[in-house]
């Protein structure tokens, strides 16, 4: 069973997400995997990521780094395809195409040398298609997403760009999944 | 009449040319004032967004042409959550386009909210 899994930020999606995926496993008597799809940038993200591995441990996910290019793990032989996958986050993952940091050496425009962060505007829709394509080839991926579309939306052209393309990502899975749940402050409402 | 209504990007129209019979939209996103003779009057929210700037409440213009209402398919984008904008029109235009909402909702005989491209209908 493919699952899509949104809501507000802060509601207890992960958590829902990982029990849902942990009770799939343990009624399947499959292997179990959490897909991380966090680049961390800095000392916050790191600490982010200990929080995260230390939230889930005991729970007999494997974890699997795969930031960018989801289908790469249909390619891997030590993945066990027909395993649980837990997908978290689908907002990673998009961000992470679409917004590609490139290691500036000289100074850049502003004076430092740093990141410089590339726009990749094919990252929408090939990122759609490797979701659906990998709901298709498991058919046991729990996939979490962020509901960022009812308020104002006065944002930055690229920000926009973001968000529209996040929501078409969810429509993608919305279809290809078997379960569509919004989580509201742990609650669940389901829409398919 | 039934409103249909939903976050930004959500699939809206796309659910309502799946879902419903229909000749001709009207496409208010641009700004322009809600055609009665369509029946699907959709992007509500632009026209709000112009009654705000022309200082016009939105939901009056609905109120007064209440007759016209019927069977329309009225499609709108829920601007209700999140911050309250800094700027002062936008304040306005969200406010107002919540008022619009609220009136709408309570008079349509169904009322369905779009969610990742899926419909729940919630009256």
């Amino acid at each position: 069973m493919n699952v899509l899994i949104s809501g507000g930020c802060k509601n207890g999606k992960s958590y829902y997400a990982q029990k849902l995926a942990r009770d799939m496993a343990q009624q399947q008597g499959k292997p179990l995997y959490y897909i991380a799809t966090m680049i961390p940038r800095d000392e916050e993200d790191r600490a982010r990521i200990r929080r995260h591995l230390a939230e889930r441990d005991g729970w007999g996910f494997e974890t699997l780094e795969q930031p960018v290019h989801l289908t790469a793990l249909l390619e891997d032989p030590s993945v066990d395809r027909s395993g649980v996958f837990l997908l978290d986050s689908v907002t990673a993952i998009m961000e992470n195409e679409m917004f590609q940091r490139v290691e500036t050496e000289g100074a850049s425009l502003k004076g430092n040398a740093g990141t410089t962060i590339v726009f990749d505007e094919t990252a929408p829709s090939r990122v759609a298609a490797e979701m659906e394509t990998f709901a298709k080839a498991t058919g046991n991926t729990v996939f979490v997403s962020d509901g960022i579309y009812g308020d104002m939306g006065e944002y930055s052209r690229s920000t926009e760009d973001y968000r529209k393309a996040l929501a078409g990502a969810d429509r993608t899975l919305a279809k290809a999944c078997d379960r569509v749940i919004e989580i509201t402050y742990g609650m669940e409402e389901i829409w398919k | 009449m039934e409103l249909i209504f939903g976050g930004a990007y959500q699939g809206k129209l796309d659910y309502v040319k799946d879902n419903y019979e229909y000749s001709r939209i009207c496409d208010c996103s641009d700004g322009r004032e809600p055609d009665f003779d369509a029946d699907v009057i959709y992007g509500i929210e632009g026209f709000v967004m112009e009654c705000a700037k022309a200082g016009r409440e939105a939901k009056d213009f609905f109120k007064d042409r209440e007759t016209l209402l019927g069977d329309k398919l009225l499609v709108m984008t829920d601007t209700s959550q999140g911050v309250v904008p800094i700027d002062k029109n936008v304040r306005a235009f969200r406010e107002m386009n919540g008022r619009l909402m609220l009136y709408l909702a309570e008079k349509a005989e169904h009322v369905t909210r779009v969610f990742c491209g899926i419909g729940k209908r919630l009256k």
